[in-house]
Formats: structure tokens, C-alpha cells, sequence
């Protein structure tokens, strides 16, 4: 988990990935690192922090409707909608 | 308890004491109670609150309804309505009020319904359906939505346009329900069961805009309750306006008051979790930035400390600063040499008056000492002369001739001249000699004279010496 964590932050969770983000800034704050491991904690601060941003952004806003078709299996369609005099 | 005044053991209470007793003994005993009657006198101040009285033909009991409790009603009370109301029966203590507390009310007419609903309640309940432990966490950034509710309903329109205009990037899949009538309590329970085989669903938003006590009756019924528990996404309830609580709403992970409310909790979450990761980001590159500058500065630190040249001058700097250390510190004693004479002298010459009168003293009492000194010296100079007068006088005594005489021997001076006699030859046979003893003293006439034995007849030379 956390080696898949630190190769591909973008298929984590968004919350673990936040909840990283959280302890990797502590640590950093915390000081007395050394500078090696300081750097390395960044890195992957950053990579959580992107991950975390894209998720954010992510603007994917289909509407759609759960739809029986005939044969009786279910499809998600484009959802029309008035957009609502009432 | 006819006890005479002024007993011990009689109970005396204050008025505000036995109001106090009173309403825990009548709260003790009608904690949960319903009551039959009409309503009449009905206030509604602005408070919120309801007072009535309750009754029936022959009594009457004074009631009220606080306004979270009145809030649940799906009806409004009336004057003359005949309801069965829930509570328990208190003391309003500052007038000694006897009333019931009311916790519940429903018509008389629909008295079945609203039983269902509160023996379904009490069920659930007691299954631990309604725990908090259940409640499940909304997600913090929900991708997609599936929302159950009517494709023409208010409700739908509610949720889309907020989501519109908070551009929440969330994705919604519909599952169609009917929301009141006959048979829609199975289509909301099968869309919730269906939402929960979508793969990509991160939340459900389950419910229907307002409307009357029956149109949002399936949400009280058992099959959307337990469709609701059984659900494998958290759900959030939405059902009717604020005051519309539904079994569906106790059951819920989060109960949103209206479907825009809702929609507002999704889009909230996200914002804030856009803030939360903004912040975090900040401090993330601020820790590194301070912790790479605080490693430049170690590194300048070291770099400085290693340069030679650097190194000869900080040395330099050191001496130098010793040499001016040193000379400083000479001069400054040398100064505070002179300081300290100076107020020595000027001491010392304060002192100089006095200092002569003790001095004078101080020979006096020594004067004084050699007197001593002298008088004990000359005591024992002169002790010491007794002594030896002393035994001088025993010598001279032992040495005087008188003391021979003492002892037997006599003197024999010739009387004209004074002289002693010490040989024979030295008086005339027949002359007066003077014989001299101890003790007085003998006027004698030589008879004879005798030479000593052996001596030469000649030998008078004794006389002439």
C-alpha cells in the first residue's frame, strides 16, 4: 500500500492521499530532519499536494439517469433537463 | 402530622422547595404518558412555543408544546382539534403550575398512521439503526453523486442548480423513483439498492421536495429505512423542509433539512477541502524553504569558518583584541592603583588629629606599663638585696669573733694599746692585760709567761708584725 502510495499517489484514495499530505507537512515542520530526507519528504509532499489538486479540479460534471432498457439491463444515459421554470 | 409547632421533627417547606418536590415526584411518575382530550385555548406567542389546555367534558389539564417539539408536527394544531398527545406531566415551578410537557401530538383521526410510524421508529431504534457509531462519514470529495428522487421533481432542479453554481465539479447519476403514492416506497428502496451496484458512486442523496404528511409518507416506511441501513454508500437524507423529520432521515448517515441543503453539503466539503489542501501546500513548501535556508546558513557558517584567510583573520581580530584587552587592563590597573592611593591619602589625612590623640593615649598607657614594669623590677632587685643582706649578715655572723667567743674561746688585748695578744712574748710578766670573753670581759696580771714548746727563746719577731 504505502509503495503503491509512493509510485502512484493519483490512484490513492483522495482522503489517505490528504491524510499523507497532513503527516508529511508535520514531519516537515517538526525540523530537525536531515536535509536528504527533508528534500525526499517534499518531493512526495508535492506529489500528494498535485494529486491531491487534480482531484480537486477534476471538472467532470456528466447528468445522467439510470435507464431499464428493454431487455431489462439497466444504462446510464445523458440526463436532459428543463432547466426549471418550476 | 399533627405534630405541635416548634417539633423537631416536623418538615417545614419552603414554597419554592415542595413546587420543587412536587415536580419530581410528578416527573418521576408520568414520565411517558398519553393523554385523549380536545384543544382549546391555544397561544402560539412568538417564541415558538404552543399552550394549550387539554379537555374533556368534565376536566381540563394545562399543556404545552416547546417548538423543537412542536417543529415535528406534520400538522397544525387547532382549537377544538381532538388529538392523543405524548409527554409527561410536570410542575411549572414559579406558579405552581400543574401541566403536561408535550413531547408528541397527532390528530385523533390519524391516530393509526402516526402509531406506525412511532412503533416503526421505537423498532428501528432498538435495532440500532439510528446509532451515531452507525453513521457513516460523507466522503470528503465526493466524484459522483447518485441522487434518488423524481426526474420532474423540485428536488432534482434544487440539487442541480446548486451544484451548477458552486461549479462543483461532481458527475450525478439518477435513479428514478416516484416519491409519493402507492408503490413509491419500493421504487426508493430498489433505486437505492440498484445505485449501490454503480462501481464509481460516492455518495447517495436520497429524497424529495416538501409537500403534505402523506406525500412524504414513504419516507417513513419500513422497506426505505431498511434500504437506507442496508446501503453500502453513505446516505445523505433530504427529504421535505426543515421541520419534515422522516424514519428515513433518522436512519441516514446525514440528514440534510431540504435537497439544496443537500447539494450544499457536497460543494461545501469540496471547497473546503480545496482550502485545506491550498493550506497544506503552503506549509509544505514553507517548512522546506525554511529548512533549506537554515541548512544555507550552517553551510555558510562552515564555509566561512574553513577559508584560511578567514581563519588568519579572525585570529588576527583575536589578538588583537587581546593586546587591546591587556593594555586596557594595565592602564586601568595602574589607574585604579593611583585612585586607591589617593583616597588613601586623603583617609589618612582625615585620620591624622585623631590619629595623634590615640597615639598619645595609647603612650600614656604605655608609660604607664614601664611604671609597672619598673615598680615589679625594682620590687624584686630589692628582694633580691634582702637576701643576700640576709645571708651576708648570716656569714658575717658566722665570720664575727664575738660568735668564737660564744663558744668558749677568749680574746687577750693588751689595754693601753688595744692590740691583741697573740704571743707570749708580746706583754711584761707581771702587766695587765684585758681578757675578753663571750660574756664580759677579765682584767688579768701576767704571772708567768711561757714560750710555746720548741720555739726558739729569740723568736718575738711576732710582736714587731
Amino acid at each position: 500500500m504505502k509503495k503503491r502510495a509512493r509510485e502512484a499517489p493519483d490512484d490513492l484514495p483522495f482522503e489517505e492521499a490528504l491524510a499523507q499530505l497532513e503527516k508529511i507537512v508535520q514531519r516537515l515542520e517538526g525540523g530537525d530532519l536531515p536535509l536528504e530526507e527533508s528534500l525526499k519528504l517534499y518531493e512526495e509532499g508535492v506529489r500528494l499536494s498535485r494529486a491531491c489538486g487534480h482531484r480537486l479540479e477534476a471538472a467532470e460534471r456528466r447528468i445522467e439517469i439510470l435507464e431499464r432498457a428493454r431487455d431489462g439491463s439497466l444504462r446510464q444515459m445523458p440526463l436532459a433537463i428543463d432547466s426549471g421554470e418550476e | 402530622m399533627s405534630l405541635p409547632a416548634g417539633d423537631p421533627q416536623r418538615r417545614v417547606f419552603s414554597v419554592s422547595e415542595i413546587n420543587r418536590v412536587s415536580r419530581l415526584l410528578l416527573e418521576d411518575s408520568f414520565t411517558d404518558i398519553w393523554i385523549e382530550g380536545e384543544v382549546s385555548n391555544l397561544r402560539v406567542p412568538s417564541s415558538g412555543h404552543l399552550y394549550f389546555a387539554l379537555k374533556d367534558a368534565q376536566a381540563e389539564i394545562a399543556a404545552v408544546m416547546f417548538r423543537s417539539q412542536a417543529a415535528l408536527l406534520k400538522f397544525r394544531p387547532e382549537n377544538g382539534l381532538q388529538v392523543t398527545v405524548n409527554g409527561r406531566i410536570s410542575l411549572y415551578e414559579p406558579r405552581g403550575l400543574y401541566q403536561i410537557s408535550v413531547q408528541w401530538m397527532e390528530p385523533r383521526g390519524r391516530g393509526a398512521l402516526y402509531l406506525a410510524f412511532e412503533q416503526l421508529k421505537q423498532k428501528l431504534a432498538a435495532e440500532g439503526l439510528f446509532e451515531a457509531a452507525r453513521k457513516r462519514p460523507i466522503p470528503a470529495l465526493p466524484r459522483r453523486v447518485g441522487i434518488v428522487t423524481s426526474p420532474s421533481g423540485a428536488a432534482l432542479r434544487d440539487i442541480l442548480r446548486v451544484l451548477e453554481r458552486r461549479h462543483a465539479g461532481v458527475s450525478v447519476l439518477l435513479a428514478p423513483a416516484r416519491v409519493q403514492g402507492e408503490g413509491a416506497a419500493q421504487e426508493i428502496a430498489e433505486a437505492i439498492g440498484l445505485l449501490n451496484g454503480v462501481p464509481d458512486l460516492d455518495v447517495l442523496i436520497v429524497g424529495r421536495g416538501g409537500g403534505s404528511i402523506e406525500d412524504l409518507w414513504p419516507f417513513n416506511e419500513e422497506v426505505v429505512a431498511r434500504a437506507v441501513a442496508a446501503s453500502r454508500l453513505p446516505v445523505i437524507s433530504a427529504v421535505g423542509h426543515e421541520i419534515d423529520v422522516t424514519i428515513a432521515d433518522w436512519v441516514a448517515d446525514l440528514r440534510a433539512p431540504t435537497p439544496s441543503a443537500a447539494a450544499e453539503m457536497v460543494v461545501a466539503s469540496r471547497q473546503e477541502m480545496l482550502d485545506r489542501v491550498a493550506g497544506l501546500t503552503r506549509r509544505l513548501e514553507q517548512a522546506l524553504r525554511l529548512r533549506a535556508a537554515r541548512a544555507r546558513s550552517v553551510l555558510d557558517r562552515l564555509r566561512a569558518a574553513a577559508d584560511p584567510a578567514r581563519v588568519r583573520e579572525r585570529l588576527q581580530r583575536v589578538y588583537q583584541r587581546l593586546d587591546e584587552l591587556r593594555l586596557r587592563g594595565a592602564r586601568a590597573a595602574a589607574h585604579a592603583l593611583e585612585l586607591a592611593h589617593a583616597r588613601w591619602r586623603a583617609a589618612h589625612d582625615r585620620l591624622q588629629p585623631g590619629l595623634r590623640r590615640e597615639r598619645l593615649q595609647r603612650n600614656q598607657a604605655s608609660v604607664a606599663e614601664q611604671a609597672r614594669r619598673l615598680a615589679a623590677g625594682a620590687r624584686r632587685l630589692l628582694e633580691r638585696a634582702r637576701t643576700r643582706h640576709a645571708e651576708a649578715a648570716r656569714a658575717l655572723q658566722s665570720l664575727s669573733p664575738l660568735q668564737v667567743l660564744e663558744r668558749g674561746y677568749a680574746l687577750c688585748v693588751d689595754p693601753r694599746s688595744g692590740a691583741l695578744v697573740r704571743a707570749w712574748n708580746q706583754v711584761q710578766q707581771g702587766a695587765a692585760v684585758e681578757v675578753r670573753l663571750g660574756r664580759g670581759s677579765l682584767d688579768v696580771e701576767v704571772r708567768d709567761r711561757r714560750p710555746p714548746a720548741g720555739a726558739e727563746p729569740g723568736d718575738d719577731r711576732m710582736e714587731d708584725a
